[in-house]
């Protein structure tokens, strides 16, 4: 762990979120990202000192338009909801409580909400017959890398077959059954986060982990209208990933062992509030470590940019996206496949195959211009 | 017509001074028919007035404050039905506070914003912005904290089993407390009956063959949509008295739990000072000192 604190130099770690959690389990082969996030370094202000400040985070608009629909799922004690519910999953007329585990007086500390959700839920897993269906605004807990994360999903929902279900209410709409499927995959990375954090509380209550279901609800909005359509994801394959992402984080240590030492990606502020360290400096030390540059990071990372810059740099194939630098595979950058394609390039050891179908795309290519 | 104008007139005075004799003599019984003929009276004037006069200004005045609410909490007769009209012009020169009690006692639970704020437009016709209610619940207990019990009611806070005020919830304070509690179905109860508070006013203000207002029915369709067996197979706006029959259905299932549980809660309410028990206490889990695991907050 020492080695992690060197890497991020005298500031506090910062938390994550179910989002980033996610983001992680987006790109597993990222080692910069990997290496950063164990440290807990703040890449946005690593990125925007670099020169490469991401645009990034959610338009106010979203925002606001994502706070109103998840208000209107939830108004009523989850009426729409549990219509939902009732529809999808066959949940009985008898099942309809509510339960606000974050209406407590004032403003408890994060801590205490966990305790208040750990303890519900305890009760709720332990007891046959119980009240709550619904619990909203419950705080879930994930150790990442030796650090504490809060999580907090949007709903719980309990007593289905007797079994928890993540609900993640999200405001893209779901048009004629069809919604965009990045945006699906993110939301089911994000629930496969609060899936993972809600078993390791159950196991950690004594109770069967498996209880929480793999299948989480998410409720969008239905073609044009604002009514709200629930459906089914299985997220086990994103519960995979993360886990062997959470897994690689905790043996971060090979990929940090490997780093020359001494290397630190320090942000510490200087007199005027600004990072003191030189660009130049830190840039040399964010290259050290390898990314795994790919266009879906634009959406997900926020060192995007300067990644892409550096892919840029190299004429990378990776900046064609994932599916045309596998294609390539064993063909490092694009000057070299175009070498390929018009001959100028002899294949080396074992690119025969991949010459010989670049210089067939090449051909045909020449022949319709 | 000013003839009976003078007349009615005289006899208001002379009622009053009845009342004040009546008072005095602590004669409870005589004061209250009297205040009664006294009222009666007072809206003849109104009337006679308002006849005297075609384009009153003076109509507002009829359902100014008290007036307006207690009508509407017998709910019955012709009056209310007028009232929707009347209270184009009522509604703005009322109070916040006047309007938000009109709202809550139409639905008879405690009720969010949102809610209220809906049935207010829906039905009152009256504006009535969700910023406007904001600060209300604050300002109340302040009022309530330097002079208790000066005003005939309080709007206050739902309390949650852990006897902390619920966030966002509206309730009266003259409500009894098994009311103003809210145990883990509560939300369910309490929307299914506003849903049949709603359905029953709809069907009152509409009256026989009748249709209500639009806004009237598109709030009784938005609730519908989430009540099993509310909403008609075809399309079109779901008829009051199936939503109130549905509603009730699904009540019936849920009801003897929730009584219990908040008959629960409102005995350890006892426990708390008259203004924690209006707008929340601040111990966070006396309720919950009963319960299995609950050992650890104090």
């Amino acid at each position: 762990m020492d080695r992690l604190d060197t890497l991020r130099g005298p500031v506090p770690p910062r938390p994550h979120d179910a989002r980033a959690i996610a983001a992680l389990a987006a790109n597993p082969g990222c080692e910069r990202r990997a290496v950063l996030d164990a440290a807990g370094v703040d890449k946005d202000a690593t990125a925007a000192h670099l020169g490469f400040p991401a645009p990034f985070g959610q338009s106010a608009f979203a925002i606001t338009r994502g706070n109103a629909f998840e208000a209107l799922v939830k108004e009523n004690g989850c009426a729409e909801l549990l219509r939902l519910l009732r529809d999808l999953l066959g949940l009985p007329v008898e099942s309809a409580g509510y339960t606000d585990l974050g209406d407590m007086a004032g403003d408890p500390p994060a801590h205490r909400r966990h305790e208040h959700t750990r303890r519900l839920i305890d009760r709720s897993a332990a007891e046959a017959d119980d009240d709550g269906t619904l619990y909203d605004h419950p705080l879930l807990r994930l150790e990442i890398a030796g650090h504490t994360a809060y999580l907090e999903p949007d709903v719980v929902a309990f007593r289905l077959g007797g079994a928890f279900h993540v609900v993640e209410v999200k405001s893209f709409a779901v048009v004629d059954g069809q919604a965009e499927p990045e945006k699906v995959a993110a939301a089911a990375r994000q629930a496969a986060v609060y899936v993972l954090a809600l078993r390791t509380m159950l196991e950690e209550l004594g109770h069967d982990p498996l209880r929480v279901s793999h299948e989480i609800v998410l409720v969008c909005p239905e073609n044009f209208a604002n009514r709200p359509v629930a459906t089914l994801v299985d997220v086990r394959r994103e519960l995979a990933v993360l886990r062997r992402q959470l897994a690689r984080m905790t043996r971060v240590g090979r990929i940090v062992d490997a780093l020359p030492p001494g290397l630190t990606f320090d942000l510490a502020p200087g007199p005027d509030g600004a990072p003191a360290r030189p660009v130049a400096e830190l840039r040399d030390a964010v290259r050290r470590v390898d990314a795994r540059y790919a266009p879906e990071c634009l959406s997900t990372c926020d060192l995007c940019f300067f990644c892409r810059d550096e892919a840029a740099g190299r004429g990378s194939t990776e900046l064609l996206g994932r599916q045309v630098r596998d294609a390539l595979g064993g063909v490092a950058t694009v000057d070299e496949a175009l070498g390929l394609a018009d001959g100028s390039i002899a294949p080396g050891e074992g690119q025969e195959e991949i010459a010989r179908l670049l210089r067939l795309a090449g051909r045909v290519y020449a022949e319709a211009g | 017509m000013s003839e009976r104008l003078d007349e009615l007139e005289e006899r208001i005075s002379a009622l009053r001074g009845e009342i004040r004799r009546a008072v005095r003599a602590r004669e409870s019984a005589l004061t209250r028919s009297l205040r009664a003929d006294l009222r009666t009276a007072e809206r003849a004037w109104d009337l006679a007035l308002a006849a005297h006069e075609p384009p009153s200004p003076g109509e507002p005045h009829d359902s100014r404050a008290g007036g307006g609410a207690s009508a509407r909490g017998r709910g019955a007769g012709p009056p209310p039905g007028r009232e929707p009209e009347a209270g184009g012009g009522a509604g703005p020169m009322l109070p916040v506070r006047e309007r938000v009690h009109q709202a809550l006692t139409l639905l008879g639970v405690p009720s969010a914003a949102r809610m209220l704020v809906a049935v207010h437009g829906a039905l009152r016709a009256g504006p009535l912005k969700g910023t406007q209610l904001a600060s209300l619940r604050r300002d109340e207990e302040r009022s309530f904290r330097s002079s208790p019990f000066a005003r005939p009611y309080y709007l206050c806070a739902a309390l949650t089993d852990r006897l902390s005020a619920s966030r966002g919830l509206f309730a009266v304070s003259t409500w009894p407390l098994e009311r103003r509690v809210v145990g883990p179905l509560s939300a369910r109860v309490d929307f299914l009956t506003s849903a049949v508070r709603v359905a029953e006013h709809v069907q009152r203000i509409s009256g026989p063959g009748g249709e209500a207002p639009p806004a009237a029915r598109r709030l009784l369709a938005r609730m519908a949509q989430s009540i099993p067996g509310a909403v008609p197979a075809g399309s079109g706006f779901p008829g009051a008295e199936a939503v109130a029959r549905a509603a009730r259905a699904e009540l019936d299932v849920h009801a003897a739990d929730d009584a219990a549980a908040r008959a629960e809660i409102a005995r350890a309410c006892e426990r708390l000072t008259d203004a924690e028990r209006l707008f929340g206490g601040t111990i966070l889990s006396l309720a919950a000192a009963g319960r299995p695991g609950a050992e650890r907050e104090t």
